[in-house]
C-alpha cells in the first residue's frame, strides 16, 4: 500500500540513566509499529498506564526525540532525516500536539490570542493584522469559540474545558495532518469532557483530521477511536479495532485493565467494594 | 504597575524607607546640576569652614563647597552602580535563560564558565587592573570590568528558574506556535525572572558601589573625578579626622551609609513583593 | 492495662449519632490584598453529616468547593480562608466549633487519634528523607500507648491488612511505588482506629489497576475498623462502587445527596443527572453529550440556582430564588426547584 501518513518501523527506546558507575538501561519503548493511512482519517488510540511509554512514544511521534532503533515516518519521509529549520517548520505546520494540562499549556502571564497568532504567521502564512486573526477566529470557530471570546484573555479567565479548546484550535490553526493528544482530557472537567471528546470526532469527519489519542482511559478510548493499541512496559499487547478489542479483549494484560475501570452501575447491579 | 507601587508604599514600610532614604540620595544627585560651583575646582570656597548657613556641609582643606561636591559625587557613584547593575543584568540574564532552556552541553559549558567566573578573587583583579592600566582606566572602563565579574551567582539563579520552565508544557506549545528560541527567552521566561531581576539588580548595585567606594578609597581609581570614595581618600590625604574636620568623612559616609539602607529595604521589600507567601500574611487574610 | 490502651482497644459506642455533623458551613477565602478586597465564597452554606461506620461520598468538579470543604473540616484553615459561619460537631470531641476554632491541646489529642486523613500525594504525609517507620512512630505512637515492641507488632499486624509485609517499615517513600505508598498512606491513616477518616482524591494519581486494588482494600480496612469515612473524588465510578451515600458539590453547595444506588439510579438534581449520563461506558455507544458553559466563578457566582446558567430545566424561579436543600425520600435530599420535571423527563 502506498499514501501512509505515519508509519512508525518497529520503534524502540532505550534511556541509560545514572552516573559513570551505576548505570541503568531503561526500555521505555519496545519494538512498536503501526501506519495511520493518509486516505483515510482516524482517530488512533494508544492505551497504557504510567510507564507503558505511550508518552515516550508520543514525543517519538512529534519528533521531540529520536528513537534508539526503528524508523518513524510521515508521509513518506524518515524523521531522522529531517535537517534545518526549514523542514522542522513543515514538519510541525503537519504535526501538531495537544498536552495534558489546559491550564499549564498556556503561559499565565501571557495572552492566549499570542500563541494563536504566531502559529497562524508561522506556519498558515498569514500575512497582515486582518488576515491572522481572520485565521485564528477560523480556527476557534473550529473548536466552537470565537476570536470575541478568546482575544486579549488571560488564561486564568477561562475554564480548563475552554482553554483546551483553544490549544486545540492553536494547533488547528497551523493545518495539521496530523494531532497528537496526550492525555488530553485527563485534567478536564467530567461535565465538558464528552464536548471534547466529540469535539475530536467532529474534526475526523469534518477536517479529515488523524489523530493519535493517548489516555489510560479505556471508556473514552472507546467512545471515539477507530484502532487501538494497548501498550504495557513498552511493548503492544494488543491492538485491532476499538470495538471489537475493548469489547472481548485477548491478552491478559488487556483483561485486567478492561476489569480495573470502574463505571456507574447498572440499575441493580452489585458494587465492587460494597459494605 | 502604579497599583502595585501605590499599594506597597501604603503597606510597606520598608518599602516607604527605602524609597524615602533612596529619593534623598537620588534628589541630592540631582541637584549636582545646579552647582554654582565646578566640581573639579579648588580653593573656590575659604578651607575648613564648619557646617554653617553659607556651605551646610562646611568646607574642605582644598576650598571645596562639600555639600556641592558630595552632590557630583554621589551622582558618579549612582551613575556606575546602575551601569554595573544593567550591563551585569544583560550578562546574567542572557547566560542564565540560555544556559537553563537549551540544556544539555549548552547548559555544561555556560555554568563551567560561571563556576569559573564565581570562584575568581575580584578584588585583586581589579587592583591588578588598576596598576595595568594606570590613566587609562576611565570608571566606565571599571564599570564594565565589575560587571563582567559580577554576573555569575545571578546568572545561576535565573538559569534555575529557567531550567524548570523549560520543563513546562507552555514551553512546548510555544515551540509549537513556531516561536524561536529568542522569542521563547524574551518573551515567555523573561517575565517569569524579571521580578528576581529588579531585586537582584538592587543588590547587585549596593555591592558594586560598596567595591567602587572601597577603591577609591584606597586610590585604586580616578582620583580626579568626584566620587564618594573618592572623597574620603583626600579627606584621608588631608587627615582630616586628625584635624578635626570631621564633616569631610561623615557627610560622604552618612550619604553612602543611606543610600545601602535605602537600596537593601527596597530589595527586601521587593523580594517580599514576589513571594505571595509573605504578602498574603501582611496585606490580607486575618487570622480568626 | 493502661488507660490509653483500654481506649485504644474499645470504641466508646456510647456515643450515637453521626460522627460529623456539618451545618450551614461557611467557609470563604477572603484576599484583602494591598487594599483590594476579594471574597471566594468556596464553601457557602453546606449541611450534611457523615454517620457511623459508612463511607461517605462527596464528588464535584474543580471548583465546586470540595476540596476547600475538606480542609475546612480536617482543621487545616490558613489564612486567606476562614470559617465565616457555620457549626462543625464531632462526636469525639465537644462543641460545636470544629478543629480548627478548637483549643490546640484537644485538637492535638484528636488529631490522629480520632480524626486522620488521606491525601492525594502520599508524600505529602511520607517525610520524603525517613523511612517509613519513623512516620509510624511520629504520627501513632503517642496516641497508641504501647511500648516499642507492641507498638512494632501492632504496626506489623496492621501492615499486613492493606497486604503489606513489615519491610517496609525500613524502606524510604521513593522505594516503594505510588501504590504502596498509597497503601502505606492507609495504614498510617487508620493505625490509631480513628472515628473518622477523611480520604481527599487518595486514589486519583493511581493507575486503574492499582486503583482497584486500593479501593477493595480502602474497604476491607474500613469494614473491619468501623470506622466512617468522608470520601472526596471526582470520578463518579470509583463513587459508584465503594461510597455508601453520596453528595454532590456545584460552585460551593450541595445539590444533591442519596444513597448511591438510588443516585445512580434516580438522580433528582440536572447536574447530578448530567454527570451520570455523560460518563462514556464500555459497550454502549450511545453518544454522550457535553454541558455547556463552565463552571462560574466562585468569586462571582450567579444568583439564585448557581446552575441554572447551564440548566436545561431552568425556570424564572432558578434565576432568582436559591432553592432549599429538600428530602425527596429516605436519606434522598435535593435542592432543585424543577426536581419533579427533571425526575419524569427520559
Amino acid at each position: 500500500m502506498i499514501g501512509a501518513l505515519l508509519e512508525l518501523d518497529r520503534v524502540s527506546m532505550t534511556y541509560t540513566r545514572g552516573g559513570l558507575l551505576s548505570r541503568t538501561r531503561v526500555e521505555a519503548v519496545i519494538d512498536v509499529s503501526f501506519r495511520l493511512e493518509a486516505a483515510k482519517p482516524e482517530i488512533f488510540s494508544i492505551i497504557g498506564e504510567s510507564g507503558s511509554g505511550k508518552s515516550t512514544l508520543a514525543r517519538i511521534v512529534l519528533a521531540l526525540q529520536a528513537p534508539t532503533q526503528g524508523a518513524v515516518r510521515f508521509k513518506g519521509k524518515d524523521l531522522a532525516q529531517m535537517r534545518g529549520d526549514v523542514e522542522r517548520h513543515a514538519f510541525m505546520a503537519a504535526v501538531q500536539p495537544v498536552f495534558q494540562n489546559p491550564f499549564e499549556v498556556f503561559n499565565p502571564l501571557k495572552r492566549l490570542d499570542r500563541y494563536l497568532y504566531a502559529t497562524c504567521k508561522r506556519f498558515a502564512g498569514a500575512q497582515g493584522e486582518t488576515a491572522v486573526q481572520a485565521a485564528a477566529d477560523t480556527a476557534l470557530r473550529q473548536v466552537g469559540l470565537s476570536l470575541a471570546e478568546v482575544r486579549g484573555r488571560y488564561p486564568h479567565e477561562l475554564s480548563g474545558g475552554q482553554l483546551q479548546r483553544v490549544a486545540i484550535a492553536r494547533a488547528l490553526a497551523s493545518g495539521p495532518s496530523l494531532l497528537i493528544a496526550d492525555e488530553p482530557v485527563s485534567m478536564v472537567d467530567a461535565s465538558l469532557r464528552a464536548s471534547i471528546v466529540n469535539l475530536f470526532r467532529k474534526l475526523r469527519d469534518e477536517l479529515g483530521l488523524s489523530i493519535v489519542y493517548i489516555t489510560h482511559d479505556l471508556a473514552t478510548a472507546y467512545s471515539i477511536s477507530d484502532r487501538i493499541i494497548i501498550m504495557q512496559k513498552g511493548r503492544v499487547v494488543e491492538s485491532g479495532a476499538a470495538r471489537t478489542v475493548l469489547a472481548n479483549p485477548q491478552h491478559p494484560y488487556s483483561k485486567t485493565l478492561k476489569d480495573a475501570v470502574l463505571e456507574p452501575l447498572a440499575p441493580g447491579a452489585r458494587p465492587l467494594f460494597a459494605r | 504597575m502604579f497599583v502595585v507601587l501605590r499599594d506597597l508604599l501604603r503597606y510597606n514600610g520598608e518599602f516607604l524607607a527605602g524609597i524615602l532614604l533612596t529619593g534623598i540620595v537620588v534628589v541630592m544627585a540631582l541637584l549636582s546640576f545646579f552647582s554654582p560651583y565646578p566640581p573639579m575646582d579648588q580653593f573656590v570656597a575659604p578651607m575648613d569652614v564648619p557646617p554653617s548657613a553659607a556651605h551646610w556641609f562646611g568646607t574642605t582643606s582644598r576650598g571645596q563647597d562639600l555639600f556641592w561636591l558630595l552632590t557630583y559625587s554621589i551622582r558618579n557613584t549612582l551613575a556606575f552602580g546602575l551601569l554595573v547593575a544593567i550591563l551585569s543584568r544583560i550578562l546574567s540574564l542572557s547566560i542564565g535563560l540560555l544556559a537553563g532552556y537549551r540544556g544539555g552541553w549548552v547548559d555544561r559549558v555556560l555554568m563551567s564558565i560561571n563556576d569559573t567566573f564565581i570562584v575568581i578573587p575580584l578584588f585583586p583583579i581589579l587592583v591588578l587592573f588598576y596598576f595595568v592600566m594606570r590613566d587609562n582606566m576611565s570608571w566606565v572602563m571599571l564599570a564594565v570590568l565589575t560587571a563582567s565579574l559580577g554576573w555569575s551567582y545571578d546568572a545561576r539563579l535565573i538559569r534555575s528558574v529557567a531550567l524548570s520552565l523549560r520543563h513546562r508544557e507552555f514551553t512546548q506549545t510555544a515551540v509549537f506556535s513556531g516561536m524561536r528560541t529568542h522569542e521563547i527567552l524574551s518573551k515567555e521566561h523573561l517575565p517569569f525572572v524579571l521580578p528576581i531581576v529588579f531585586s537582584t539588580s538592587l543588590n547587585n548595585m549596593n555591592w558594586s558601589i560598596g567595591l567602587e567606594v572601597t577603591l577609591a578609597v584606597l586610590g585604586f581609581t580616578d582620583i580626579n573625578r568626584p566620587s564618594v570614595g573618592g572623597m574620603i581618600y583626600w579627606a584621608n590625604q588631608h587627615s582630616a579626622v586628625v584635624a578635626g574636620i570631621w564633616w569631610w568623612i561623615a557627610f560622604p559616609v552618612g550619604l553612602v551609609v543611606m543610600l545601602f539602607i535605602g537600596l537593601y529595604l527596597l530589595a527586601v521589600s521587593m523580594n517580599e513583593y514576589i513571594d505571595p507567601r509573605s504578602r498574603l500574611e501582611r496585606g490580607g487574610g486575618r487570622k480568626e | 492495662m493502661s488507660a490509653a490502651m483500654q481506649n485504644f482497644a474499645a470504641r466508646p459506642e456510647a456515643a450515637e449519632g453521626p460522627v460529623v455533623a456539618v451545618r450551614d458551613l461557611r467557609a470563604w477565602y477572603r484576599l484583602r490584598l494591598f487594599g483590594v478586597d476579594r471574597e471566594v465564597k468556596a464553601v457557602d452554606g453546606i449541611t450534611f453529616e457523615v454517620r457511623r461506620d459508612e463511607i461517605y461520598g462527596l464528588a464535584g468538579e474543580s471548583s465546586s468547593g470540595k476540596s476547600t470543604l475538606v480542609k475546612t473540616i480536617a482543621g487545616a484553615i490558613k489564612p486567606p480562608l476562614e470559617i465565616v459561619d457555620g457549626e462543625i460537631k464531632f462526636s469525639f470531641m465537644p462543641g460545636t466549633k470544629g478543629l480548627s476554632r478548637a483549643p490546640p491541646e484537644i485538637a492535638a489529642r484528636v488529631r490522629w487519634r480520632h480524626l486522620s486523613y488521606v491525601m492525594q500525594g502520599s508524600m505529602s504525609v511520607l517525610n520524603p528523607v525517613r523511612r517509613v517507620g519513623a512516620s509510624f512512630v511520629d504520627f501513632a505512637a503517642r496516641h497508641m500507648g504501647l511500648d516499642k515492641a507492641g507498638f512494632e507488632a501492632a504496626v506489623i499486624a496492621h501492615l499486613a491488612r492493606v497486604n503489606l509485609p513489615g519491610s517496609v517499615l525500613m524502606a524510604y517513600p521513593h522505594e516503594l511505588s505510588g501504590g504502596m505508598r498509597q497503601r502505606v498512606a492507609i495504614a498510617l491513616a487508620t493505625i490509631c482506629r480513628p472515628d473518622f477518616v477523611i480520604a481527599d482524591e487518595p486514589t486519583t494519581a493511581l493507575d486503574v489497576v492499582v486503583q482497584k486494588d486500593v479501593l477493595g482494600m480502602f474497604r476491607s480496612i474500613q469494614r473491619e475498623m468501623g470506622s466512617s469515612v468522608l470520601f472526596v473524588t471526582h470520578d463518579m465510578g470509583v463513587h459508584a462502587h465503594l461510597t455508601d451515600r453520596l453528595g454532590i458539590m456545584y460552585a460551593g453547595r450541595l445539590v444533591e445527596e442519596a444513597r448511591t444506588p438510588d443516585l445512580f439510579a434516580r438522580p433528582r438534581h440536572p447536574y447530578t443527572r448530567h454527570l451520570i449520563h455523560s460518563l462514556p461506558s464500555i459497550g454502549d455507544d450511545k453518544p454522550r453529550i457535553g454541558l455547556e458553559g463552565s463552571p462560574p466563578s466562585l468569586a462571582s457566582p450567579p444568583s439564585g440556582c448557581r446552575f441554572h446558567p447551564r440548566c436545561a430545566f431552568a425556570a424564572e424561579r432558578c434565576r432568582v430564588e436559591v432553592p432549599p436543600m429538600e428530602s425527596v425520600g429516605p436519606d434522598h435530599r435535593v435542592a432543585c426547584f424543577e426536581k419533579d420535571r427533571v425526575e419524569v423527563t427520559p
